[in-house]
C-alpha cells in the first residue's frame, strides 16, 4: 500500500528542505568576505589538473577491470569484491596514514620509490595515487553494476551475427553501460576531489582545495573560506549532478 | 551438412537428439511446448552447450568443445530475440555488415526490407516497435549476411495469419534462391507445411517420429499459402 500522494509531498518537500538547508550556510552573518585569489586558483588548478590525471589512471585501471569482473566466477567475484569493498569502507585518514607508511622510506617500495627520484609525500605523485586509492574502489563497483546491467543476450546476439567479443565490447556493451559509466566515473570524480582526511597526510603540499579550505579557516577564519568554498562548489558538483540527473531520468524513461 | 546429437539434461527430462539435415534442407521440429525444440535450437546456436553428444556442420566441428558464438555462421532468431535498443532497425539489420558489404549487398538489403515489411519503420528507434514489428526486423538481421544455416524459433509469434502467410512465402523464395538450411520450431502445422519438407516430432526431450510436413496433421484452422515448391 502507497502512502497517499498528499502525505508524500510533504516528505519529499520536508527531507528535501532539510537536504538543502546546509546551503543556507553560505548566508551566514561572517563578516566582508576576503578573497585570496591567487591561493584560490592555485588550490583549484592543483586539484583539477591532478584530479583529472588520477581519475584518467582509475578509468584506465577500472573499466577493463569492471568488465571482466562479470565475466567473473563466483569465487573470483566475493574475494575480489571484499577487497574492493575493504578499500571502499576504509576511513580516509586511515587511508592516508597507511599510504604514507607503505609508500614511506621504510618499506621497499617506498625507498625504490625514492631511489627513482618520486617523492612518495607532499607531491604530485603522491597527490595522484591517494587519490586513485580514495576513488578506484568507487569506480569499479558503478561500472561493474553497469556492466551487468547491459543484457547478456543482446551480446550474445551480437556474437551470433559475427561479432569479436572486443567489437560487441564496443560497439554493445559500452553503449548499453554509459549512462552507468558516466554515473560510476561522477561518483569517483567527487570522492577524488573532495579528498580531504587521506590528503592531508600525505600530500598537504601542493595544497588542493579541501587542504586550502582547511588552511584559510585555520589562518583566517570563515570569511576567507566562504568565497573559496563557492567556487568549489560551483567546479566540483555540475557535472557529477548533471550525469547523474541524465542517468536517472533514462532509467525512468 | 548438419550431423549433431545433442544431449542436454533438464530438470524434468533429458533432450536427447540426433539429427541431420541436409545443405538446403527445411526441417521442422514440433511438437508440445516444453519437448526440447528450443533447447535443440540453443544448443546449435551456441546459446546453450550440451551436456554430451557432438555437433557437425559444413565440416566444423563446434561441439565438443564449444565453438565461439561469432565463429558459427547462422542466422538465429529465438523466441524472446530482441533489438540492441540504442540502434535504429536500419542498424539494427545492418549489424552485422561493414561498409563495403552494405554497399555491395545492397539490392539485398533492399529485399529484406520490401519483404518484411520495414521500410516505413528503417529509420526508427528500436524501442518504438511493437511486438510483431520488432520479430520482422529481427528477422531480417539475422538473415542480412546469407548465413547457410537459418534457426528459426517460432518465427511468427505476435504476427496475423495474413502477414504470417505473406512472410512464410518470402521465406520460401528467399530459402529456394539462397539456399541455405532452415530448422524451424513452431507450434504451427500450418507454418511448418508451409515452410518445412520434412518435420520431426519431438515428446519429453525425444523423437517421437518424422514425417512429410504435409502429411503433419492440420490442426491450423487456416493453412498459410503459398507452400515451398519441391
Amino acid at each position: 500500500m502507497q502512502p497517499p500522494a498528499a502525505v508524500r509531498r510533504v516528505l519529499f518537500t520536508a527531507v528535501a528542505l532539510a537536504l538543502l538547508y546546509p546551503l543556507y550556510g553560505l548566508f551566514a552573518p561572517v563578516g566582508s568576505w576576503q578573497w585570496h585569489g591567487h591561493h584560490a586558483f592555485a588550490s583549484l588548478r592543483v586539484s583539477f589538473a591532478l584530479t583529472l590525471v588520477a581519475l584518467a589512471i582509475v578509468v584506465l585501471i577500472g573499466t577493463p577491470l569492471a568488465w571482466s569482473l562479470k565475466h567473473a566466477s563466483r569465487k573470483e567475484r566475493t574475494a575480489f569484491d571484499a577487497i574492493i569493498l575493504l578499500s571502499v569502507l576504509m576511513p580516509p585518514l586511515a587511508l592516508g596514514l597507511l599510504l604514507a607508511l607503505a609508500f614511506g622510506p621504510s618499506t621497499a617500495i617506498g625507498r625504490l620509490l625514492l631511489s627513482m627520484n618520486i617523492p612518495t609525500s607532499n607531491s604530485d605523485a603522491s597527490f595522484i595515487v591517494t587519490q586513485m586509492y580514495a576513488s578506484l574502489g568507487y569506480y569499479v563497483i558503478g561500472a561493474t553494476a553497469a556492466f551487468e546491467a547491459v543484457p547478456a543476450d543482446l551480446e550474445q546476439s551480437a556474437a551470433l551475427l559475427g561479432l569479436k567479443p572486443w567489437r560487441i565490447f564496443r560497439r554493445i556493451t559500452l553503449p548499453l553501460a554509459r549512462l552507468g559509466l558516466a554515473g560510476a566515473l561522477s561518483l569517483a570524480w567527487v570522492r577524488a576531489l573532495g579528498e580531504f582526511g587521506a590528503i592531508m597526510v600525505t600530500s598537504y603540499y601542493p595544497h588542493g582545495m579541501p587542504v586550502q579550505l582547511w588552511v584559510n579557516l585555520q589562518d583566517s577564519g570563515l570569511p576567507a573560506v566562504l568565497p573559496l568554498l563557492v567556487l568549489f562548489l560551483a567546479t566540483a558538483l555540475p557535472l557529477p549532478w548533471i550525469l547523474h540527473l541524465r542517468m536517472r531520468r533514462h532509467r525512468y524513461a | 551438412m548438419l550431423d549433431c546429437h545433442i544431449i542436454k539434461h533438464r530438470a524434468d527430462f533429458t533432450v536427447d537428439v540426433a539429427l541431420r539435415a541436409g545443405v538446403h534442407a527445411r526441417l521442422g521440429i514440433f511438437g508440445d511446448s516444453a519437448a526440447g525444440k528450443s533447447t535443440v535450437l540453443a544448443c546449435l546456436a551456441g546459446i546453450e552447450t550440451p551436456d554430451a553428444g557432438y555437433i557437425h556442420w559444413d565440416g566444423q566441428r563446434w561441439y565438443p568443445p564449444p565453438c565461439p558464438l561469432h565463429q558459427r555462421r547462422i542466422g538465429y532468431l529465438s523466441q524472446r530475440e530482441r533489438l540492441f535498443p540504442h540502434l535504429t532497425v536500419e542498424e539494427n539489420v545492418l549489424f552485422a555488415l561493414d561498409r563495403r558489404q552494405r554497399a555491395s549487398e545492397e539490392v539485398w538489403i533492399t529485399e529484406l526490407r520490401a519483404g518484411l515489411g520495414l521500410d516505413t519503420l528503417w529509420k526508427k528507434p528500436a524501442t518504438t516497435l511493437s511486438g510483431g514489428q520488432v520479430r520482422r526486423a529481427a528477422l531480417a538481421r539475422s538473415l542480412c549476411r546469407r548465413p547457410p544455416l537459418v534457426l528459426l524459433d517460432e518465427p511468427f509469434v505476435g504476427l496475423d495469419r495474413p502477414r504470417i502467410r505473406s512472410l512464410c512465402g518470402v521465406l520460401c523464395d528467399w530459402q529456394a534462391r539462397l539456399g541455405f538450411t532452415l530448422l524451424l520450431v513452431d507450434h504451427d502445422p500450418a507454418v511448418m507445411r508451409s515452410l518445412c519438407e520434412t518435420v520431426i516430432i519431438m515428446q519429453h526431450g525425444r523423437i517421437a517420429s518424422t514425417c512429410a510436413a504435409r502429411q503433419l496433421r492440420a490442426d491450423a484452422q487456416e493453412p498459410p499459402e503459398p507452400a515451398c515448391a519441391d
